[in-house]
C-alpha cells in the first residue's frame, strides 16, 4: 500500500471544504526549493449553461487506488518528494475547490511535470464522477473512458 | 457476486449494488449480459462502460471467481 520510502504523503477523498494552505505547508520541506499546486474549483457554468452546483461520487476504495498509483509514479518518475492529492465528494457551490494537488521537489521544471501528470492522469482513470445541476434539471458531465480496455495480465504462474 | 453500478449506471439500474449470484457467468461480459437481462436499458451503455475486478480495471474477458467485487463504471469525470 506505501510505497518503500515514507515520502509522508497526503492521499484522501473528503467531504469538507478542502484548505489548500495546509496541502501546501504538508509538501512544503526544507530540501525541496519548488512547489508546484493544482486547484480545480466549481465553474458557474456548462456549455453556456448557468449551473448551480455539482455533485461528485466517487467508487471509493479503488479511486484511492488509483490515486496511490499515481503518487507513486510522481516518485518514481518524476522525483518528487511530497504530494498532497485531494478530491472532494458530495455537493459542492460555484468556486468550491473539487480537487487540489501539491507536489515538491528540488527544482521546479520536475514539480511543474509531475503536477501537470499528476490531474491529467487523475482526470483518466480515477473513478470519480460528478453531476452537474442547472435550473432546468441535471445531467451527468460528459467524461473520459479509462484506458482499461487493455487485456489484463493472466493469473500470476505460480510460483 | 458483489456488483456496483455507479454515475448514470446508478440511475439507470436505480440502485448502486447488488449482490448476485450468477453462476452462469464466468466473465465481466457475461454478468454484464445478465444484468442486462434484468435491466435492458443497460445494454444501451455496453460500448461506453469500462469494467473493474477487485478494485482494478478489467478486461470483458477477465474470468470471475467466487466472491469477485465487479463494477461497471461509465465515462470518469472527476477533478
Amino acid at each position: 500500500m506505501t510505497s518503500p520510502l515514507d515520502h509522508d504523503d497526503i492521499i484522501e477523498l473528503v467531504r469538507e471544504p478542502i484548505d489548500p494552505r495546509l496541502l501546501i505547508e504538508h509538501v512544503r520541506a526544507s530540501e525541496d526549493g519548488a512547489i508546484v499546486t493544482f486547484d480545480g474549483f466549481v465553474r458557474n457554468q456548462s456549455h453556456n449553461r448557468p449551473t448551480l452546483y455539482l455533485d461528485y461520487e466517487a467508487y471509493e476504495s479503488m479511486a484511492l487506488t488509483k490515486m496511490r498509483e499515481i503518487v507513486a509514479e510522481l516518485h518514481e518518475k518524476y522525483g518528487i518528494h511530497r504530494v498532497a492529492i485531494v478530491h472532494r465528494l458530495g455537493r459542492l457551490a460555484i468556486g468550491e475547490t473539487s480537487v487540489f494537488i501539491a507536489v515538491s521537489a528540488p527544482h521546479r521544471a520536475a514539480a511543474f511535470e509531475a503536477c501537470r501528470f499528476a490531474i491529467d492522469t487523475l482526470k483518466r482513470t480515477v473513478p470519480i464522477w460528478k453531476k452537474e445541476y442547472f435550473e432546468d434539471g441535471a445531467v451527468w458531465a460528459d467524461g473520459e473512458l479509462p484506458p482499461a480496455a487493455v487485456a489484463t495480465p493472466r493469473a500470476k504462474p505460480a510460483s | 457476486m458483489k456488483v456496483l453500478f455507479f454515475g448514470r449506471l446508478k440511475d439507470v439500474v436505480g440502485q448502486s449494488e447488488e449482490s448476485l449470484d450468477f453462476t452462469e457467468a464466468s466473465t465481466i461480459e457475461q454478468l454484464f449480459a445478465a444484468c442486462a437481462a434484468r435491466n435492458p436499458e443497460l445494454a444501451k451503455y455496453r460500448s461506453s462502460v469500462v469494467a473493474s475486478r477487485n478494485q482494478e480495471f478489467a478486461s470483458w474477458d477477465t474470468r470471475l471467481q467466487p466472491g469477485d467485487e465487479v463494477a461497471f463504471l461509465p465515462p470518469v469525470s472527476g477533478g
